[in-house]
């Protein structure tokens, strides 16, 4: 039976309060998917559901952050800073092959000497971490057969690892990759993006090991991190 | 089709672009600023942000630590996708508040532990001698948006808050709020759905 726009209205207002479990979290991606992007009232309920739900954050009592916090934001943002780029996408030079002991890399005309310094030095980073006991790699698959398997490189109990891959094909126009970090039916959304030609390293600050799986999905550019759609890469439960 | 059809051409884009408020102007700016790199735009969106989302986050996990951590990740996150935020989705305060309150519940249900703390979340003990709430300035436009929420929320009836204080700030699934009072889980979401709506009327001036 057809959802009527009231039933769909209620699963929005679950959905947005992230309340929703079981058949109807599989409804509510069902519609967001297939419904709610061509019907403007939808949408509309949608936006305004979201801006509520986020308006509920000021019932709580505003409390002054430890002061350590945003000292260790600064230091986790200067590690940052020589990657710019959302998700630490990396192509360098073919002189890093050697050091490395990968192939294929490049570096495009309009890279500049910075970029590819730290594009370098996330490489080392996560060679250094790929060597140290108790790391392991994992096949991220592909749903498709032309596209080449993802490797998760991670170690348990640490809040970082890395997605490695080889000549990614770009996304359809106007849209990027988005990783999730999945336990039962929900979806944690870590980051977005973008693959360059050749060797391609995202850097994640998270423990793999605390999730049941991970999924790469294609999603619009800029949407809201809300659940994944189509699912492009994904780790066995 | 049965059930209650939204009216059509309803102008509720309007209605939500009037009800932004200048520091939502603002924070457009900043958000600009940050995504080319600017540390002092991350900086004044820390300022502005930092003490709701941790006042949220400490709510909902009950532990000083974990509710750090998890503005710790979203401002991270903030810095790393600025992309993500998309102004034509709505205001940005909506995308970072509902992007902690996520991660947040992902917390509290990964760590189930944490669900009696979180119970207790409305009797929060001081996290110091002094009252926290007494350090907090809120940026003007956030007191004004407070006032007007807690206002909305008074005008609740009790079993609707009741469901909404379950779902927002202790993580509950509907399932969950079902069980835990003991009541039909479509009453569940009726009581969620008509509280919602009266939030949205009240707070985006819908006729």
């Amino acid at each position: 039976m057809a959802d009527t726009h009231e039933a769909i209205e209620e699963l929005l207002a679950g959905y947005v309060l992230r309340s929703l479990s079981g058949e109807d979290a599989a409804r509510a991606d069902h519609l967001l998917t297939d419904h709610v992007p061509h019907c403007p009232a939808c949408r509309d309920s949608l936006a305004m559901f979201q801006g509520v739900t986020a308006d509920l954050a000021l019932e709580a009592t505003p409390l002054r952050p430890p002061d350590t916090l945003l000292p260790r934001l600064h230091r986790d943002l200067g590690a940052q800073d020589r990657r710019r780029r959302p998700a630490a996408v990396l192509a360098v030079a073919a002189s890093v092959v050697a050091v490395v002991g990968f192939a294929g890399l490049a570096v495009t005309q309009s890279m500049r000497v910075s970029d590819a310094r730290s594009r370098i030095d996330n490489i080392r980073s996560a060679f250094d971490f790929a060597r140290r006991p108790g790391a392991s790699m994992v096949q991220v698959d592909s749903s498709t057969s032309d596209t080449e398997p993802i490797t998760e490189i991670s170690r348990p109990g640490t809040e970082r690892f890395y997605l490695v891959g080889s000549d990614v094909p770009l996304p359809p126009e106007g849209t990027v990759y988005r990783v999730w970090l999945v336990s039962g039916t929900r979806a944690t959304w870590a980051t977005d993006f973008v693959p360059e030609p050749g060797m391609m390293i995202v850097t994640l600050e998270f423990d793999p090991s605390r999730y049941d799986r991970i999924v790469i999905s294609v999603e619009p550019e800029g949407s809201t991190p809300d659940a994944p759609r189509l699912a492009v890469w994904q780790t066995a439960s | 089709m049965s059930g209650a059809a939204l009216p059509r051409n309803r102008p509720r884009r309007v209605i939500q672009l009037t009800a932004m408020m200048n520091g939502d102007v603002d924070d457009l700016e900043l958000h600009r600023r940050l995504s080319a790199g600017d540390r002092d735009a991350f900086d004044q969106l820390y300022r502005r942000y930092a003490p709701t989302a941790f006042g949220m986050a400490y709510r909902l996990t009950g532990q000083q630590m974990l509710a750090q951590d998890v503005v710790h990740d979203a401002f991270m996150a903030l810095w790393r996708a600025p992309e993500a935020f998309d102004p034509a989705r709505g205001a940005f305060r909506t995308f970072f508040l509902s992007l902690v309150h996520h991660r947040a519940v992902d917390t509290v249900r990964r760590e189930e532990r944490l669900r009696k703390r979180s119970e207790r979340a409305a009797n929060l003990e001081p996290l110091t001698d002094e009252d926290p709430a007494e350090d907090v300035v809120d940026e003007a436009f956030l007191g004004i948006r407070r006032r007007e929420l807690r206002q909305a929320l008074a005008t609740l009836p009790d079993p609707q808050r009741q469901v909404l204080e379950m779902a927002y700030f202790q993580a509950y699934t509907q399932a969950q709020i079902a069980e835990e009072l003991d009541i039909p889980i479509g009453t569940v979401k009726t009581r969620t759905l008509a509280a919602m709506r009266k939030l949205r009327r009240a707070l985006y001036r819908e006729d």
